[in-house]
């Protein structure tokens, strides 16, 4: 089948926020795409998500390097940054859906996966609010200040070797059909 | 008579929102089933206190999946609290923004959702029937399926901003027009999905005539249909007046004023689940069951209003004597609404009004009770306000698809359960197709029946003491 070209350019660098902003500390990951999007960086481009749908994978395959942005509470104390590999998995529409699921759409069906690298706010707070914690709001200042960095040396480097500091690296991400933050506590929607 | 009970606990593998029970008769045969829904949200309540203006930001919350359908139906019933006529221009940008959220709630459920049941086969192993197993065995008409859920994403994000929670529509219009390059985009990509449209009809023919038995017994049972039509009976989404046919196909109630639904529609609340079960009045509980949603649109109307559509409907309706009955047609019905969406939002591409500036119309608080009702991709969806003087809610009352094919879903359940369990058994088929005859009705339970490829499920048989006789679990 032939291929429309879509509206969305190829990006050099796209950046994926997703989370809930009415459930404080969720909002992290949507809030710095914001800001990096308010920057207008050339080649940078930012998405904002309530959660990530499938469509997505049309976009990301489209880039050279995807940054997916979300906040986590199992590195409660530290913005981390974890390689992401393709993988398989049930879950392409729920509230526990993967970054590495969109990977794997983006490489089988629109035939290639970008580098890409999850990036991930500590997170304490999931009540109904649209604040950040001030562990939050640390982990995003030293997030932003970080990608900002790495939009300023015009995406020569891979974000691992600008931004971050290798010899503290975090884990990598385990290929399980596990949510990638399974302890939170995520939105709910009610039937329609 | 003493009796049995079969559990089918989560249907989802997130949070547990929804599970299903089974009775069985002393006999081991299947009596009746129940679909409950073990989540509670209690957005009417907590509405309560709020300006009615801020409705259709908070209502859209409710759903992540189709948050244009609440934020739509919440700002008609604020335009009926206002008592205003909204400008030409802004109801024709709703219809625009509510036909792209048809096309990508449709192409989600059909493509992702349901097409790997019935196209990899009802007893793939669950690890293969989903998504990926579907782009494996057809990778083309999986990135079709997707690229056309994106391009109901972009109506809407054209028009509100945003795919998701778009702050656009408000009691009085809307925020915004279209404008002109968000137009050359939207007509740009439909030669595309009308393609893919096609494909998939093709396809879903193909289907049914190597799925008999499923039609048959994926919830093919005697129920009214409840949908929007225009006046002169013509298929309906955003405005228009309600009626109800029953399984003849013959109307029993027509033009009703959908602001007058709690004249003709009643609640019934069980305490097993926290989804209210709407039905017909006049007919009482249980009797009064109705269905809403594509299979019921699709009933009610007498025609599509467009030539493609129109072509599709007459196909339809030749399967039933009468009405047609089977939910598993629910599947047919998605497409030749994805096809009708399609066709009217081709033609809507040439009004000058969707350029227009003139968009809201303003007003104070002239009514102190406002109702607002449009369909949603699931079905018929009722926004009822009452305020007062200074617009603070003091009551809300929604009532969602869902809950209206609530009865239909138990007995859809039921009688899946009849064919497939035999004394104490669980046999694997029946939680491959008790999974799928709930996706017929795609309700949004989002986690639940929105977790693509297979439900988690765990069935239980209880004797009459309460003793587990038999169970499965599957994660």
């Amino acid at each position: 089948m032939s291929r429309t070209p879509t509206s969305i350019p190829r990006d050099d660098f796209l950046i994926i926020g997703y989370g809930n902003t009415l459930r404080s500390d969720d909002g992290a990951g949507p809030r710095l795409a914001q800001a990096v999007a308010a920057m207008n960086y050339a080649g940078v481009r930012a998405l904002v998500c309530p959660l990530l749908t499938p469509e997505l994978a049309d976009p990301v395959s489209q880039t050279r390097v995807a940054l997916f942005v979300d906040a986590a509470v199992d590195a409660p104390h530290e913005v981390r940054l974890r390689k992401l590999e393709p993988a398989h998995s049930a879950q392409i529409m729920a509230h526990a859906a993967d970054p590495r699921t969109i990977l794997a759409l983006a490489r089988d069906v629109f035939g290639r996966a970008p580098k890409a690298w999850w990036l991930t706010i500590p997170a304490v707070k999931f009540d109904f609010g649209d604040r950040l914690s001030p562990e939050a709001q640390q982990g995003f200042a030293s997030a932003l200040e970080r990608i900002q960095r790495l939009c300023r040396h015009k995406l020569q480097a891979e974000p691992s070797r600008l931004a971050w500091n290798l010899s503290r690296p975090g884990p990598p991400c385990q290929p399980t059909m596990r949510p990638c933050h399974e302890p939170r506590k995520v939105q709910k929607f009610q039937s329609v | 008579m003493m009796s049995k009970r079969i559990v089918i606990e989560p249907v989802t593998r997130i949070e547990g929102h929804a599970k299903i029970s089974i009775f069985l008769d002393n006999e081991g045969n299947v009596s009746d089933a129940e679909f409950h829904v073990v989540e509670f949200r209690g957005f009417e309540k907590f509405c309560e206190g709020r300006p009615y203006s801020e409705m259709p930001g908070i209502t859209q919350r409710i759903c992540g999946i189709c948050p244009v359908s609440h934020t739509l139906a919440s700002a008609k019933a604020g335009d009926a609290i206002m008592a205003v006529n909204i400008p030409p221009a802004a109801n024709k940008l709703r219809r625009l923004m509510n036909l792209g959220q048809l096309v990508q709630s449709h192409a989600l459920s059909f493509f992702l959702l349901s097409a790997p049941d019935f196209l990899l086969g009802w007893d793939t192993p669950p690890a293969q029937r989903n998504v990926f197993g579907l782009i494996a065995s057809n990778t083309d008409l999986a990135r079709a399926g997707i690229r056309l859920r994106q391009f109901g994403q972009e109506v809407i994000e054209i028009l509100g901003g945003k795919k998701i929670h778009p702050a656009w529509a408000v009691p009085g219009g809307v925020r915004n027009p279209l404008a002109e390059e968000g137009r050359v985009r939207i007509r740009a990509w439909l030669p595309e999905c009308f393609a893919t449209t096609k494909l998939a009809l093709d396809l879903f023919q193909k289907t049914m005539e190597t799925h008999q038995r499923e039609i048959q017994i994926y919830g093919n049972f005697p129920s009214l249909f409840l949908g929007l039509v225009t006046p002169d009976g013509t298929w309906e989404h955003h405005d228009g007046n309600l009626r109800f046919i029953d399984s003849s196909g013959s109307i029993i109630a027509d033009q009703l004023d959908p602001r007058k639904y709690d004249e003709f529609i009643s609640e019934s609340v069980q305490g097993s689940s926290y989804l209210k079960s709407p039905y017909y009045t006049p007919l009482g509980f249980p009797d009064g069951m109705y269905r809403v949603g594509p299979l019921a649109r699709l009933n009610v109307c007498e025609r599509m209003g467009v030539p493609q559509a129109d072509i599709e409907l007459k196909n339809f309706k030749s399967m039933g004597r009468g009405a047609v009955t089977s939910s598993f047609l629910y599947h047919y019905a998605r497409l030749i609404e994805i096809l009708a969406a399609l066709e009217y939002i081709e033609l809507s591409m040439d009004d000058p009004d969707l350029l227009s500036e003139d968009l809201r119309a303003d007003a104070g608080i002239n009514s102190l009770r406002g109702v607002g009702v449009s369909e949603a991709p699931r079905g018929t969806l009722f926004h009822d306000y009452t305020v007062d003087r200074d617009g603070l809610l003091e009551k809300v009352n929604l009532i969602v698809a869902t809950g209206q094919n609530n009865l239909a879903m138990n007995q859809t359940v039921a009688q899946i359960a009849r064919h497939y369990v035999r004394g104490h058994a669980i046999p694997e088929p029946l939680l491959n197709r008790v999974e799928h005859g709930i996706r017929c009705f795609d309700p949004c339970l989002s986690c639940s029946t929105h977790a693509a490829g297979r439900m988690s499920l765990h069935i239980r048989l209880i004797g009459p003491n309460g003793a587990v006789l038999n169970e499965a679990l599957r994660d």
